[in-house]
């Protein structure tokens, strides 16, 4: 199970003031808005954590299959930061998830899985074009429930794929097809 | 305290989300039915704020248990109403 949410943000800076009365509260834990306070770039710190909830959420819905709104249940914890590379975890309901985010340019990507081991396992695509080279034997489908996947032309067997799109950026991760 | 008009709710309604929907047609035709999300189009990180807009409008706190269902524009009404009716 993946999922994915990519952060513009010079538009999230646009669209979103997180210091808004009140704002904070209803989306982080205590322990988050800690992290926020004490973060160097605080609005950088709000954004990476708001893509780890986005993109855990992205995987518990593809299961569930029910819509929800509640971020503060989404419990992220940092472990790690190399370069503009962060990994963590995030709590959900006593399940727990690993995450890697990478900051380019001005954008947050952060991508979900359910254990760390499979992170060698995907293809990860961040940039500010649709990625229309890795649909060159695939196509884009979903099923009933508008979960995404892609469908192999030659032996049509299908491969997962989360995808996700602010302003000026796409976001795509799909399980590593095997040749 | 008196149930609100279901028309006038939805017409504040349509006045807080306004600065959020990106989908100028799907607002001009709110109704009860009406997905914040899939029909507004109104980013997941501005729902907070339709939230807070809601909460100071209608003088209310909504926990995070009602928070979860504002994601259309009948549960948000039926929220509103039992946080009204039960003051």
């Amino acid at each position: 199970m993946i999922g994915n949410d990519i952060v513009d943000l010079r538009l999230a800076c646009q669209e979103s003031n997180w210091q808004r009365k009140g704002y904070l509260g209803k989306i982080f834990t205590a322990a988050e808005q800690e992290m926020i306070c004490q973060a160097s770039e605080p609005s950088d710190m709000v954004w990476l954590l708001w893509s780890c909830k986005e993109a855990a959420y992205k995987i518990v819905n593809r299961v569930t299959n029910v819509r929800i709104y509640n971020p503060v249940k989404f419990d992220c914890t940092l472990l790690q930061q190399n370069g503009h590379a962060v990994t963590g975890r995030i709590l959900h309901e006593s399940k727990s998830y690993a995450f890697i985010s990478n900051r380019q340019d001005s954008c947050i990507h952060t991508v979900a899985v359910a254990h760390e081991i499979f992170f060698d396992r995907l293809d990860i695509y961040t940039g500010s074009s649709w990625p229309i080279h890795l649909f060159d034997e695939c196509a884009l489908m979903k099923n009933q429930d508008g979960v995404p996947y892609m469908m192999n032309c030659y032996n049509n067997s299908p491969v997962p794929v989360s995808i996700s799109h602010h302003g000026e950026y796409y976001g795509l991760v799909r399980r590593k097809t095997q040749l | 305290m008196k149930t609100m008009d279901k028309e006038t709710l939805i017409a504040q309604l349509k006045e807080i989300v306004k600065p959020y929907a990106k989908d100028q047609d799907a607002l001009q035709n709110i109704n009860e039915h009406t997905d914040f999300v899939k029909d507004l189009k109104i980013n997941s990180a501005n729902l907070v704020d339709v939230i807070l807009d809601v909460e100071e409008q209608f003088n209310i706190v909504i926990d995070n248990e009602a928070m979860e269902h504002m994601l259309n524009v009948k549960s948000a009404m039926e929220i509103i109403e039992a946080k009204l009716g039960g003051q």
